[in-house]
Protein backbone atom coordinates (compact mmCIF):
# COMPACT_ATOMS: atom_id res chain seq x y z
CA UNK A 1 0.00 0.00 0.00
CA UNK A 2 1.44 3.69 -0.93
CA UNK A 3 1.90 5.64 2.23
CA UNK A 4 -0.24 8.69 2.80
CA UNK A 5 2.81 11.18 3.00
CA UNK A 6 7.05 10.00 1.88
CA UNK A 7 9.33 12.51 2.28
CA UNK A 8 12.41 11.95 0.00
CA UNK A 9 15.71 13.72 0.14
CA UNK A 10 14.38 16.83 1.46
CA UNK A 11 16.56 19.64 2.16
CA UNK A 12 16.39 23.38 3.14
CA UNK A 13 18.60 26.37 2.80
CA UNK A 14 17.92 29.94 3.07
CA UNK A 15 21.76 30.65 1.55
CA UNK A 16 23.70 30.24 4.11
CA UNK A 17 24.01 26.33 4.66
CA UNK A 18 21.76 23.62 5.22
CA UNK A 19 18.68 23.92 7.93
CA UNK A 20 18.43 20.80 7.43
CA UNK A 21 19.19 17.89 4.27
CA UNK A 22 18.30 14.34 3.21
CA UNK A 23 15.72 13.82 5.41
CA UNK A 24 13.44 11.36 4.07
CA UNK A 25 10.55 9.15 6.14
CA UNK A 26 6.80 8.14 5.71
CA UNK A 27 3.87 7.93 7.15
CA UNK A 28 1.09 5.94 7.28
CA UNK A 29 -2.68 6.63 7.51
CA UNK A 30 -3.22 6.12 11.32
CA UNK A 31 0.45 6.99 12.34
CA UNK A 32 1.60 9.33 14.42
CA UNK A 33 5.48 10.06 12.95
CA UNK A 34 7.77 12.31 16.03
CA UNK A 35 10.61 15.35 14.70
CA UNK A 36 12.41 16.04 17.58
CA UNK A 37 15.00 18.71 17.97
CA UNK A 38 16.10 21.59 20.02
CA UNK A 39 15.01 25.24 19.22
CA UNK A 40 16.65 26.22 15.94
CA UNK A 41 17.09 22.91 14.51
CA UNK A 42 15.14 23.50 11.29
CA UNK A 43 11.89 21.12 12.96
CA UNK A 44 9.28 23.92 12.14
CA UNK A 45 10.84 24.38 8.83
CA UNK A 46 10.51 20.69 8.07
CA UNK A 47 7.03 20.82 9.13
CA UNK A 48 6.24 24.26 6.89
CA UNK A 49 7.96 22.35 3.98
CA UNK A 50 5.51 18.98 4.79
CA UNK A 51 2.20 21.16 3.82
CA UNK A 52 3.63 23.57 1.34
CA UNK A 53 4.09 26.29 3.39
CA UNK A 54 7.56 26.87 2.61
CA UNK A 55 9.65 25.86 -0.44
CA UNK A 56 11.97 23.10 -0.11
CA UNK A 57 15.45 23.30 -1.88
CA UNK A 58 15.77 19.61 -2.91
CA UNK A 59 13.58 16.47 -2.86
CA UNK A 60 10.26 15.84 -2.88
CA UNK A 61 7.18 15.48 -0.64
CA UNK A 62 4.86 12.99 -1.93
CA UNK A 63 1.19 13.23 -0.36
CA UNK A 64 -0.87 10.37 -1.78
CA UNK A 65 1.80 9.41 -4.50
CA UNK A 66 1.06 12.96 -5.88
CA UNK A 67 4.37 15.88 -5.63
CA UNK A 68 3.03 18.88 -3.66
CA UNK A 69 5.79 20.92 -5.31
CA UNK A 70 4.81 20.07 -9.12
CA UNK A 71 1.20 21.24 -8.57
CA UNK A 72 -0.16 24.34 -9.44
CA UNK A 73 -1.39 26.51 -7.14
CA UNK A 74 -5.08 25.89 -7.81
CA UNK A 75 -4.99 21.66 -7.54
CA UNK A 76 -2.57 22.27 -4.71
CA UNK A 77 -5.66 24.46 -2.99
CA UNK A 78 -8.04 21.13 -3.62
CA UNK A 79 -6.08 19.20 -1.60
CA UNK A 80 -5.62 21.55 1.25
CA UNK A 81 -8.48 20.48 3.66
CA UNK A 82 -6.73 17.17 3.37
CA UNK A 83 -3.86 18.46 4.83
CA UNK A 84 -3.97 20.81 8.45
CA UNK A 85 -0.85 21.81 10.61
CA UNK A 86 -1.68 22.87 14.30
CA UNK A 87 0.20 25.72 15.40
CA UNK A 88 2.42 26.53 18.45
CA UNK A 89 0.70 29.69 19.23
CA UNK A 90 -3.08 29.36 19.62
CA UNK A 91 -3.64 32.96 20.02
CA UNK A 92 -1.70 34.04 16.92
CA UNK A 93 -3.29 31.14 14.99
CA UNK A 94 -6.76 32.79 15.43
CA UNK A 95 -8.15 36.04 13.59
CA UNK A 96 -8.50 38.91 17.27
CA UNK A 97 -11.03 40.17 15.81
CA UNK A 98 -13.40 37.23 14.58
CA UNK A 99 -15.94 35.59 16.77
CA UNK A 100 -15.00 31.54 17.39
CA UNK A 101 -18.01 30.48 16.05
CA UNK A 102 -16.63 32.56 13.16
CA UNK A 103 -13.16 31.15 12.96
CA UNK A 104 -14.43 27.75 13.57
CA UNK A 105 -16.68 27.63 10.68
CA UNK A 106 -14.51 29.66 7.82
CA UNK A 107 -12.68 26.56 6.48
CA UNK A 108 -15.94 24.43 5.72
CA UNK A 109 -18.07 27.50 4.91
CA UNK A 110 -14.90 28.34 2.52
CA UNK A 111 -14.22 24.61 1.12
CA UNK A 112 -17.81 23.81 0.93
CA UNK A 113 -19.90 27.31 0.48
CA UNK A 114 -22.21 26.34 3.27
CA UNK A 115 -23.82 28.99 5.28
CA UNK A 116 -21.74 29.33 8.49
CA UNK A 117 -25.29 29.31 10.98
CA UNK A 118 -25.57 25.65 9.43
CA UNK A 119 -21.92 24.76 9.56
CA UNK A 120 -21.90 25.37 13.81
CA UNK A 121 -24.51 23.20 13.82
CA UNK A 122 -22.29 20.39 12.08
CA UNK A 123 -19.93 21.07 14.45
CA UNK A 124 -21.93 20.34 17.71
CA UNK A 125 -20.54 17.21 18.03
CA UNK A 126 -17.28 17.98 17.26
CA UNK A 127 -17.60 20.79 20.07
CA UNK A 128 -18.64 18.77 22.86
CA UNK A 129 -16.09 16.06 21.97
CA UNK A 130 -13.16 18.29 22.73
CA UNK A 131 -15.04 19.60 26.05
CA UNK A 132 -16.04 22.85 25.58
CA UNK A 133 -19.28 24.77 26.05
CA UNK A 134 -20.69 25.79 22.66
CA UNK A 135 -22.04 29.14 24.67
CA UNK A 136 -17.96 30.49 24.65
CA UNK A 137 -18.30 30.15 21.04
CA UNK A 138 -19.65 33.69 20.67
CA UNK A 139 -16.33 35.02 22.56
CA UNK A 140 -13.79 36.87 20.63
CA UNK A 141 -9.89 34.82 21.47
CA UNK A 142 -8.52 37.43 23.95
CA UNK A 143 -11.41 36.23 25.93
CA UNK A 144 -10.63 32.83 26.19
CA UNK A 145 -7.70 30.82 28.03
CA UNK A 146 -4.67 29.03 25.62
CA UNK A 147 -5.86 25.62 26.40
CA UNK A 148 -9.75 26.75 25.14
CA UNK A 149 -8.17 28.39 21.87
CA UNK A 150 -6.34 25.55 21.19
CA UNK A 151 -9.39 22.74 21.77
CA UNK A 152 -11.20 25.74 19.36
CA UNK A 153 -8.42 25.20 17.06
CA UNK A 154 -8.83 21.67 17.19
CA UNK A 155 -12.67 21.59 16.21
CA UNK A 156 -11.73 24.11 13.25
CA UNK A 157 -8.64 21.82 12.03
CA UNK A 158 -10.72 18.66 12.57
CA UNK A 159 -13.99 19.60 10.62
CA UNK A 160 -12.34 19.32 7.57
CA UNK A 161 -11.90 15.53 8.13
CA UNK A 162 -8.02 15.78 6.63
CA UNK A 163 -5.98 13.00 6.48
CA UNK A 164 -2.73 14.35 7.77
CA UNK A 165 -1.92 16.91 10.83
CA UNK A 166 1.16 18.54 11.43
CA UNK A 167 1.05 19.44 14.92
CA UNK A 168 3.91 22.35 15.52
CA UNK A 169 4.74 22.31 19.40
CA UNK A 170 0.55 22.97 19.72
CA UNK A 171 0.92 22.13 23.53
CA UNK A 172 4.31 24.21 24.84
CA UNK A 173 2.50 27.26 25.51
CA UNK A 174 0.32 25.43 27.95
CA UNK A 175 -0.05 24.01 31.31
CA UNK A 176 0.74 20.70 32.08
CA UNK A 177 -2.40 18.97 33.30
CA UNK A 178 -4.17 21.07 29.82
CA UNK A 179 -1.31 19.44 27.66
CA UNK A 180 -2.26 15.93 29.11
CA UNK A 181 -5.95 16.59 28.23
CA UNK A 182 -5.57 18.07 24.61
CA UNK A 183 -3.04 14.90 23.57
CA UNK A 184 -5.76 12.76 25.07
CA UNK A 185 -8.12 14.85 22.24
CA UNK A 186 -5.69 14.08 19.78
CA UNK A 187 -5.37 10.56 20.38
CA UNK A 188 -9.11 10.21 20.11
CA UNK A 189 -9.45 11.87 17.38
CA UNK A 190 -6.79 10.58 15.41
CA UNK A 191 -7.72 7.06 16.17
CA UNK A 192 -11.92 7.61 15.12
CA UNK A 193 -10.75 9.25 11.69
CA UNK A 194 -7.53 7.07 11.21
CA UNK A 195 -5.38 10.68 10.90
CA UNK A 196 -2.28 10.10 10.36
CA UNK A 197 0.12 12.85 12.24
CA UNK A 198 3.20 14.54 12.07
CA UNK A 199 4.34 15.63 15.64
CA UNK A 200 6.95 18.24 16.47
CA UNK A 201 8.19 18.85 20.12
CA UNK A 202 10.81 19.72 21.86
CA UNK A 203 9.78 17.48 25.04
CA UNK A 204 11.64 14.01 25.35
CA UNK A 205 8.87 12.62 27.11
CA UNK A 206 6.19 13.54 25.01
CA UNK A 207 7.22 12.50 21.88
CA UNK A 208 7.48 9.23 24.32
CA UNK A 209 4.26 8.91 24.82
CA UNK A 210 2.62 10.20 21.69
CA UNK A 211 5.07 8.98 18.94
CA UNK A 212 5.40 5.46 17.31
CA UNK A 213 8.46 6.48 15.57
CA UNK A 214 10.77 9.09 15.69
CA UNK A 215 12.86 11.21 13.68
CA UNK A 216 16.10 13.29 15.16
CA UNK A 217 17.13 16.59 13.79
CA UNK A 218 20.40 17.54 15.24
CA UNK A 219 22.23 19.27 12.49
CA UNK A 220 24.13 15.66 11.52
CA UNK A 221 22.16 14.45 10.25
CA UNK A 222 18.68 13.22 9.61
CA UNK A 223 17.85 10.06 11.92
CA UNK A 224 14.65 8.06 12.14
CA UNK A 225 14.55 5.98 15.80
CA UNK A 226 11.58 3.57 17.04
CA UNK A 227 10.36 4.59 20.17
CA UNK A 228 12.26 2.20 21.58
CA UNK A 229 15.56 3.45 20.36
CA UNK A 230 14.71 7.06 20.90
CA UNK A 231 14.01 6.56 24.59
CA UNK A 232 17.70 4.96 24.85
CA UNK A 233 18.89 7.99 23.10
CA UNK A 234 16.81 10.40 25.40
CA UNK A 235 18.29 8.41 28.52
CA UNK A 236 21.99 9.19 26.84
CA UNK A 237 20.74 13.04 25.96
CA UNK A 238 19.99 13.69 29.74
CA UNK A 239 23.34 12.48 31.58
CA UNK B 1 14.90 33.41 59.73
CA UNK B 2 11.72 33.95 57.62
CA UNK B 3 12.89 36.73 54.76
CA UNK B 4 9.17 37.01 52.91
CA UNK B 5 6.11 36.14 55.21
CA UNK B 6 2.61 36.35 53.41
CA UNK B 7 -0.39 36.04 55.18
CA UNK B 8 -4.08 35.92 54.67
CA UNK B 9 -3.00 37.58 51.51
CA UNK B 10 -6.04 38.39 49.38
CA UNK B 11 -6.37 40.28 45.84
CA UNK B 12 -9.44 40.87 44.23
CA UNK B 13 -10.57 42.66 40.78
CA UNK B 14 -14.14 44.07 40.56
CA UNK B 15 -14.85 43.29 36.57
CA UNK B 16 -18.40 43.34 34.89
CA UNK B 17 -18.69 39.95 35.64
CA UNK B 18 -18.58 40.09 39.54
CA UNK B 19 -15.55 40.36 41.63
CA UNK B 20 -12.77 37.98 40.08
CA UNK B 21 -10.74 36.83 43.48
CA UNK B 22 -7.68 36.03 41.57
CA UNK B 23 -5.50 34.69 45.57
CA UNK B 24 -7.20 34.09 48.30
CA UNK B 25 -6.23 33.33 52.08
CA UNK B 26 -2.59 32.90 50.91
CA UNK B 27 -0.36 31.84 53.71
CA UNK B 28 3.57 31.48 52.99
CA UNK B 29 7.14 32.15 53.74
CA UNK B 30 10.39 32.39 52.32
CA UNK B 31 13.05 31.45 54.35
CA UNK B 32 16.55 32.80 53.74
CA UNK B 33 18.71 31.50 51.66
CA UNK B 34 16.12 29.10 50.26
CA UNK B 35 14.41 28.96 46.84
CA UNK B 36 10.70 28.76 47.23
CA UNK B 37 8.46 27.71 44.19
CA UNK B 38 4.78 28.62 43.98
CA UNK B 39 3.29 26.21 41.53
CA UNK B 40 0.07 26.83 39.43
CA UNK B 41 -1.44 27.36 35.79
CA UNK B 42 -2.92 29.42 33.72
CA UNK B 43 -5.50 31.44 36.32
CA UNK B 44 -4.45 30.40 39.42
CA UNK B 45 -3.16 33.27 40.75
CA UNK B 46 0.56 32.71 40.92
CA UNK B 47 1.44 35.95 38.93
CA UNK B 48 -0.90 38.52 41.22
CA UNK B 49 0.83 37.28 44.02
CA UNK B 50 4.11 38.09 42.69
CA UNK B 51 2.75 41.73 41.68
CA UNK B 52 1.29 42.01 45.10
CA UNK B 53 4.83 41.41 46.98
CA UNK B 54 6.47 44.15 44.49
CA UNK B 55 3.24 46.74 45.02
CA UNK B 56 2.93 46.51 40.83
CA UNK B 57 -1.44 45.67 40.74
CA UNK B 58 -3.27 47.85 39.04
CA UNK B 59 -4.97 50.74 40.93
CA UNK B 60 -8.74 48.95 40.76
CA UNK B 61 -7.30 45.75 42.66
CA UNK B 62 -8.61 45.35 46.14
CA UNK B 63 -6.08 44.49 48.50
CA UNK B 64 -6.30 42.55 52.34
CA UNK B 65 -3.94 40.74 54.45
CA UNK B 66 -0.23 41.10 55.34
CA UNK B 67 3.31 40.90 53.65
CA UNK B 68 6.50 41.36 55.72
CA UNK B 69 9.53 41.71 54.47
CA UNK B 70 12.52 41.14 56.66
CA UNK B 71 10.23 41.85 59.43
CA UNK B 72 9.09 45.05 58.30
CA UNK B 73 4.95 44.87 56.71
CA UNK B 74 5.62 46.22 53.20
CA UNK B 75 1.49 45.59 51.96
CA UNK B 76 0.53 48.48 53.56
CA UNK B 77 3.32 50.98 53.14
CA UNK B 78 2.89 53.93 50.31
CA UNK B 79 4.17 53.19 46.66
CA UNK B 80 6.60 56.09 47.09
CA UNK B 81 7.52 54.25 50.45
CA UNK B 82 8.09 50.95 48.43
CA UNK B 83 10.00 52.65 45.59
CA UNK B 84 13.18 52.23 47.96
CA UNK B 85 12.68 48.85 48.21
CA UNK B 86 11.54 47.84 44.96
CA UNK B 87 14.71 46.75 42.45
CA UNK B 88 17.41 47.76 45.58
CA UNK B 89 15.89 45.16 48.01
CA UNK B 90 13.24 42.91 46.34
CA UNK B 91 13.45 42.68 42.14
CA UNK B 92 11.58 40.97 39.89
CA UNK B 93 12.36 38.86 36.98
CA UNK B 94 9.57 39.81 34.46
CA UNK B 95 7.40 37.06 32.99
CA UNK B 96 8.21 37.92 29.22
CA UNK B 97 12.03 38.86 28.27
CA UNK B 98 11.23 39.79 25.20
CA UNK B 99 8.55 42.57 25.61
CA UNK B 100 10.04 43.33 28.80
CA UNK B 101 13.64 44.89 27.05
CA UNK B 102 13.43 48.12 25.73
CA UNK B 103 14.18 46.69 21.66
CA UNK B 104 15.68 50.15 20.71
CA UNK B 105 18.15 50.34 23.58
CA UNK B 106 21.66 48.16 23.46
CA UNK B 107 21.37 45.93 26.15
CA UNK B 108 24.63 46.71 28.40
CA UNK B 109 22.93 50.30 28.76
CA UNK B 110 19.60 48.60 29.85
CA UNK B 111 21.73 47.00 32.68
CA UNK B 112 23.31 50.31 33.05
CA UNK B 113 20.49 52.36 33.69
CA UNK B 114 19.96 50.43 37.05
CA UNK B 115 23.38 51.22 37.84
CA UNK B 116 22.80 54.97 36.99
CA UNK B 117 19.51 54.74 39.40
CA UNK B 118 21.41 53.47 42.19
CA UNK B 119 24.32 56.30 41.49
CA UNK B 120 27.16 54.21 40.05
CA UNK B 121 29.56 56.62 38.20
CA UNK B 122 29.77 56.11 34.85
CA UNK B 123 33.11 54.70 34.65
CA UNK B 124 32.42 51.86 37.09
CA UNK B 125 28.62 51.40 35.20
CA UNK B 126 30.46 50.03 32.25
CA UNK B 127 32.81 47.42 34.03
CA UNK B 128 30.32 46.27 36.39
CA UNK B 129 27.74 45.41 33.62
CA UNK B 130 30.83 43.36 31.75
CA UNK B 131 30.90 41.69 35.33
CA UNK B 132 27.04 40.76 35.69
CA UNK B 133 27.40 39.70 31.89
CA UNK B 134 29.74 37.19 32.41
CA UNK B 135 28.53 36.07 36.46
CA UNK B 136 25.64 35.08 34.19
CA UNK B 137 27.74 33.21 31.92
CA UNK B 138 27.94 35.10 28.69
CA UNK B 139 30.74 34.14 26.84
CA UNK B 140 31.30 37.54 25.35
CA UNK B 141 29.80 39.96 27.74
CA UNK B 142 31.17 43.00 25.33
CA UNK B 143 29.65 42.06 22.48
CA UNK B 144 26.18 41.01 24.11
CA UNK B 145 26.22 44.34 25.77
CA UNK B 146 26.67 46.00 22.31
CA UNK B 147 23.70 44.36 20.86
CA UNK B 148 20.21 45.19 20.66
CA UNK B 149 17.77 42.88 22.11
CA UNK B 150 16.60 41.48 18.54
CA UNK B 151 20.07 39.93 18.45
CA UNK B 152 19.72 37.43 21.42
CA UNK B 153 17.68 34.20 21.30
CA UNK B 154 14.93 33.96 24.26
CA UNK B 155 17.63 32.06 26.73
CA UNK B 156 20.15 35.01 26.08
CA UNK B 157 17.11 37.58 26.55
CA UNK B 158 15.89 35.82 29.57
CA UNK B 159 19.26 35.97 31.18
CA UNK B 160 19.82 39.69 30.22
CA UNK B 161 16.58 40.43 31.86
CA UNK B 162 18.01 38.72 35.37
CA UNK B 163 21.30 40.81 35.17
CA UNK B 164 18.93 43.51 34.86
CA UNK B 165 17.01 42.55 38.47
CA UNK B 166 20.53 41.86 40.00
CA UNK B 167 21.75 44.77 38.70
CA UNK B 168 21.57 46.91 41.96
CA UNK B 169 22.17 43.15 44.36
CA UNK B 170 18.76 42.96 45.69
CA UNK B 171 18.36 40.53 48.37
CA UNK B 172 15.16 38.62 47.59
CA UNK B 173 14.19 38.23 43.94
CA UNK B 174 10.91 37.07 42.36
CA UNK B 175 11.03 35.46 38.90
CA UNK B 176 7.59 35.19 37.14
CA UNK B 177 7.92 32.05 34.49
CA UNK B 178 11.49 32.11 33.83
CA UNK B 179 11.18 28.51 31.73
CA UNK B 180 7.81 29.26 29.11
CA UNK B 181 8.63 28.35 25.79
CA UNK B 182 12.35 27.06 26.75
CA UNK B 183 12.90 23.74 25.25
CA UNK B 184 14.70 21.09 27.69
CA UNK B 185 18.38 22.12 26.99
CA UNK B 186 17.66 25.41 27.91
CA UNK B 187 15.45 24.34 30.83
CA UNK B 188 18.79 23.30 32.59
CA UNK B 189 20.32 26.08 31.93
CA UNK B 190 18.14 28.20 33.67
CA UNK B 191 18.18 25.69 36.38
CA UNK B 192 22.49 26.03 36.82
CA UNK B 193 21.76 29.70 36.34
CA UNK B 194 19.76 30.18 39.13
CA UNK B 195 21.56 27.66 41.23
CA UNK B 196 24.67 29.97 40.69
CA UNK B 197 23.06 33.08 42.13
CA UNK B 198 23.70 32.09 45.14
CA UNK B 199 27.23 32.90 44.26
CA UNK B 200 26.31 36.41 43.34
CA UNK B 201 24.72 36.83 46.48
CA UNK B 202 21.54 36.61 45.67
CA UNK B 203 20.24 33.86 48.31
CA UNK B 204 15.95 34.45 48.48
CA UNK B 205 14.55 33.55 45.26
CA UNK B 206 10.42 33.47 44.97
CA UNK B 207 10.06 31.58 41.77
CA UNK B 208 6.33 31.22 40.12
CA UNK B 209 6.42 29.01 37.73
CA UNK B 210 3.62 26.60 35.56
CA UNK B 211 6.18 24.30 35.09
CA UNK B 212 6.31 21.46 36.79
CA UNK B 213 9.67 19.61 36.26
CA UNK B 214 11.22 22.97 36.46
CA UNK B 215 10.09 23.18 40.22
CA UNK B 216 10.92 20.29 40.92
CA UNK B 217 14.72 20.56 39.51
CA UNK B 218 14.94 24.06 41.66
CA UNK B 219 12.72 24.35 44.59
CA UNK B 220 13.41 24.16 48.23
CA UNK B 221 9.96 24.70 49.19
CA UNK B 222 6.96 24.27 46.83
CA UNK B 223 3.35 25.65 46.75
CA UNK B 224 0.80 24.23 44.90
CA UNK B 225 -1.90 27.09 44.02
CA UNK B 226 -5.30 25.91 42.60
CA UNK B 227 -8.44 29.13 41.79
CA UNK B 228 -6.52 31.89 43.77
CA UNK B 229 -6.15 29.37 46.63
CA UNK B 230 -2.33 27.39 47.93
CA UNK B 231 -3.59 23.97 48.56
CA UNK B 232 -0.06 22.59 49.39
CA UNK B 233 2.69 23.86 50.76
CA UNK B 234 5.90 22.39 52.14
CA UNK B 235 9.48 20.60 51.12
CA UNK B 236 9.34 20.44 47.65
CA UNK B 237 10.92 16.95 47.44
CA UNK B 238 8.04 15.90 49.48
CA UNK B 239 5.51 17.88 47.31
CA UNK B 240 6.51 16.56 43.97
CA UNK B 241 7.27 12.97 45.21
CA UNK B 242 4.36 11.86 47.81
CA UNK B 243 1.43 14.82 46.99
CA UNK B 244 -1.04 14.43 49.41
CA UNK B 245 -3.90 17.27 47.85
CA UNK B 246 -5.52 15.02 45.09
CA UNK B 247 -5.26 18.50 42.60
CA UNK B 248 -0.95 17.75 42.79
CA UNK B 249 -1.54 14.36 42.48
CA UNK B 250 -3.30 15.01 39.34
CA UNK B 251 -0.85 17.38 38.04
CA UNK B 252 1.97 14.95 38.48
CA UNK B 253 0.52 12.31 37.21
CA UNK B 254 -0.26 14.63 33.78
CA UNK B 255 3.29 14.86 33.38
CA UNK B 256 4.30 13.01 30.32
CA UNK B 257 7.45 11.24 31.86
CA UNK B 258 4.60 10.10 34.09
CA UNK B 259 2.19 8.71 31.37
CA UNK B 260 0.36 12.03 31.15
CA UNK B 261 -3.04 10.86 32.65
CA UNK B 262 -5.12 13.50 32.50
CA UNK B 263 -7.33 14.74 34.77
CA UNK B 264 -10.68 15.94 34.07
CA UNK B 265 -13.07 19.11 33.59
CA UNK B 266 -11.29 22.78 33.56
CA UNK B 267 -10.31 24.97 36.62
CA UNK B 268 -13.81 27.20 37.86
CA UNK B 269 -13.74 30.87 36.86
CA UNK B 270 -12.66 33.17 39.33
CA UNK B 271 -15.70 35.01 39.23
CA UNK B 272 -17.77 31.98 39.90
CA UNK B 273 -16.21 29.92 42.46
CA UNK B 274 -18.24 27.31 44.75
CA UNK B 275 -19.14 27.22 47.84
CA UNK B 276 -17.75 24.24 48.90
CA UNK B 277 -13.88 22.47 48.01
CA UNK B 278 -12.99 24.45 44.31
CA UNK B 279 -11.18 20.91 43.44
CA UNK B 280 -14.52 19.03 44.27
CA UNK B 281 -16.17 18.00 40.01
CA UNK B 282 -12.48 17.20 39.18
CA UNK B 283 -11.37 15.14 42.36
CA UNK B 284 -10.46 11.68 41.84
CA UNK B 285 -11.72 11.15 45.50
CA UNK B 286 -14.54 13.57 46.03
CA UNK B 287 -15.97 13.96 49.96
CA UNK B 288 -19.61 13.05 49.58
CA UNK B 289 -20.74 16.55 50.98
CA UNK B 290 -19.23 19.75 49.16
CA UNK B 291 -20.79 22.35 51.75
CA UNK B 292 -17.17 23.27 53.95
CA UNK B 293 -15.13 24.80 52.60
CA UNK B 294 -11.42 23.46 53.41
CA UNK B 295 -8.95 24.88 55.73
CA UNK B 296 -4.99 24.64 55.58
CA UNK B 297 -4.20 21.86 57.87
CA UNK B 298 -0.63 20.83 58.94
CA UNK B 299 -0.36 17.03 57.84
CA UNK B 300 2.57 15.36 57.85
CA UNK B 301 4.84 18.23 58.01
CA UNK B 302 3.13 20.35 55.40
CA UNK B 303 -0.09 22.36 55.13
CA UNK B 304 -2.74 20.42 52.95
CA UNK B 305 -6.23 22.12 51.81
CA UNK B 306 -8.53 18.99 51.89
CA UNK B 307 -10.65 17.75 54.17
CA UNK B 308 -10.10 13.89 53.43
CA UNK B 309 -6.34 14.21 54.54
Amino acid sequence: MQPLLSVECLSKNYGHGDIFHDVSFTVDAGETIGLFGMSGSGKSTLGKCLIGLERVSSGHVLFEGVDLFTLSERKLRKLRPAMQMLFQHPEMSMDPRMRLCDSVTEPLAYHERRKRSDVFLDLLPLIAAVGLRSDLFSCYPNQLSGGEIQRAMMVKIYSLSPKLIIADEPTSMLDMSVQAQIFGLMKNLQKKNNTACVFISHDPYVMLAMCDCIGILDGVRFRMMSAEEFAEYVAILSV
Amino acid sequence: MDILEVSELNVAFPTRYGLVRASQNVNFSVKEGEICVLVGETGSGKTVIGQAILHLLPQNAKISGSILYAGEEILSISDQKFSRLRGHEISLVPQNPTDSLDPLMRCGQQIAEVLDICGTSREDQLSRTTSILSDLSFSDPELVAASYPHMLSGGMRQRLTTGIALAASPRLLIADEPTKGFDYTARKRTVDMFLDLERMGIDSILMITHDLVFAEMIADTAGVLYSGELVEFGPAADVFSSPLHPYTKGLVAALPKNGMTPMPGMSPGLARLPNGCYFHNRCATPCEENSVHPVMRKVCGRFVRCNRC
